[in-house]
Parts: C-alpha cells; sequence; structure tokens
C-alpha cells in the first residue's frame, strides 16, 4: 500500500445555503471509498458544524474581509485508510474554537440549566477520530475518520 | 438537492395537542424558518406540544440549540413538550448530546 494522497477542493461561499452542497459533496467521496453509511452520518455532522462555524462567526462585522472573499474552502484529503477534511475561512481567528469540551453542556444537568453553546465543538470531537483546530489568519479545522472496510469487520 | 432532503413542517392541531411534523434536514440554513413557526406554538399553554420527528432526515447543533430553548421555554411556561418517532441515526446525536432524558421526560 503505497502512500498516495488524492484531494478534491470546494470553495463555497460563507453562507449557511452551501453546507448541504459540502454534505451532498462528503456523501459521495465517502460512500465511494467504502465508508459504512453511519459513519458517512457521523462525518456528515462533523464538516457540517465546522462549516456553520465558518458561517456563523467568521466574517461577522469587522473583517476586513470583502464580501466575494467571504468563502469556506473544503479540502477532502483521500488516503488509503483514512479522510481527511479540511474546512478553511480566511476571516477572523476564533480563540473559542481551539478549545472543545470534553463532555456534553448538557449532561446530566437540570433543564434551567442547559444551553446549547459548544455543542458543535462537542459534536465533532464525539464523531470524528481527529479533530484539529488551527487559528492564524483565519481558522482551519481538520477533521480525520479512519476507514474500516466493511469486509474486515467480518 | 433531492425532495426528500428539504426541510419541510406541518402542523395538526387538535384540542389538547399541537403536533409539527419536521422532515428533511433542520440545519442552521433552516433555524430561522423553524423558530419564526414555534415562537407563537410556544405560547399555547392550554395543550401538549409535540415535535413528531418521523421523517426527519438530519439535524446539526444548531436544530439541537432550538430544541433546548424550545424545553427550555415549555418548561418555564409549565406547559408540555414531547418529541416522539426519533429515528436511530437522530436518536444517536441527541443520546451523545445528553438531549435524551429531557425528551422524554413530561414537563
Amino acid at each position: 500500500m503505497k502512500a498516495i494522497e488524492e484531494v478534491v477542493t470546494l470553495q463555497v461561499p460563507a453562507t449557511a445555503e452551501y453546507v448541504d452542497l459540502v454534505r451532498v459533496t462528503l456523501y459521495g467521496i465517502a460512500a465511494k471509498m467504502g465508508f459504512s453509511y453511519e459513519a458517512i452520518e457521523d462525518m456528515k455532522v462533523a464538516v457540517s458544524e465546522a462549516c456553520n462555524n465558518a458561517v456563523l462567526y467568521a466574517y461577522e462585522q469587522g473583517s476586513s474581509a470583502a464580501p466575494e472573499e467571504q468563502s469556506v474552502e473544503i479540502k477532502f484529503v483521500k488516503k488509503f485508510d483514512s479522510l481527511s477534511i479540511i474546512v478553511k475561512d480566511n476571516g477572523r481567528s476564533v480563540d473559542a474554537v481551539s478549545e472543545a469540551p470534553q463532555t456534553s453542556p448538557l449532561h446530566g444537568k437540570k433543564i434551567d440549566e442547559i444551553h446549547s453553546g459548544g455543542l458543535g465543538l462537542y459534536l465533532m470531537q464525539a464523531l470524528m477520530d481527529q479533530v484539529e483546530v488551527l487559528s492564524n489568519a483565519g481558522t482551519q479545522v481538520t477533521l480525520t475518520k479512519r476507514l474500516v472496510r466493511s469486509e474486515e469487520l467480518a | 438537492m433531492n425532495q426528500q432532503n428539504k426541510f419541510h413542517l406541518r402542523t395538526e392541531t387538535t384540542k389538547g395537542r399541537c403536533t409539527v411534523y419536521v422532515s428533511g434536514e433542520f440545519d442552521l440554513e433552516v433555524a430561522g424558518q423553524m423558530r419564526a413557526a414555534m415562537a407563537p406554538l410556544i405560547e399555547l399553554t392550554d395543550r401538549e406540544l409535540a415535535l413528531n420527528l418521523r421523517d426527519l432526515k438530519y439535524i446539526d447543533s444548531t436544530g439541537i440549540g432550538i430544541l433546548v430553548s424550545m424545553l427550555k421555554a415549555r418548561h418555564a411556561n409549565n406547559a408540555a413538550f414531547i418529541v416522539e418517532a426519533i429515528p436511530p441515526s437522530i436518536r444517536k446525536l441527541f443520546d451523545m448530546t445528553g438531549i435524551t432524558p429531557f425528551l422524554t421526560r413530561q414537563a
């Protein structure tokens, strides 16, 4: 097995209406690689959360990026035994993103105490094998899922 | 995008109950639409409010966040809020985030 890497790149405007396009693309790539239905569902949520963060926070008021530069780049890096999805914006860096909550903000709480902040990042961690967040002139999130082929499960 | 994934809401109201059938993909794109549709229903404290998720294909943290705020609003008003017919893939995310116990417990 050679360490061949194949990359598919998608660039979309940083708006909510393009996140489903990212999911459809992910589905096509992951299904072709042989990921299970469940693994694909996990990745769909994780990748959407990374895109949501870019849509919601990267280009808030005060961002110097011109409207046509307000985009999100999604790079699908296919390897023999894994798929990494790199979600990158060129907006402002969000420091808060680098600290992932270890438990869900909803676990073991009373109803008046619960809140949904930090849920997106928590889900990314819970659903992927590896999550890496880099904040430096924009934010770059790398999500990796190992490929367990169905014949290996038998 | 195929029709099955398109977000759709249908509301059925009877005397004691208001049931909202949520189908398709419940994500950031439709968050505003969902919040606007739910706001008046949350105020109807004389009947129980149920969300039926039978045909829901996808939910993200934005959708779960909206469920959390609906739970809190109904709880504050002492009114019943029920989430029913949760598909397995959605249930997995509910379990993971810890929202499940709140959804299965009556207000």
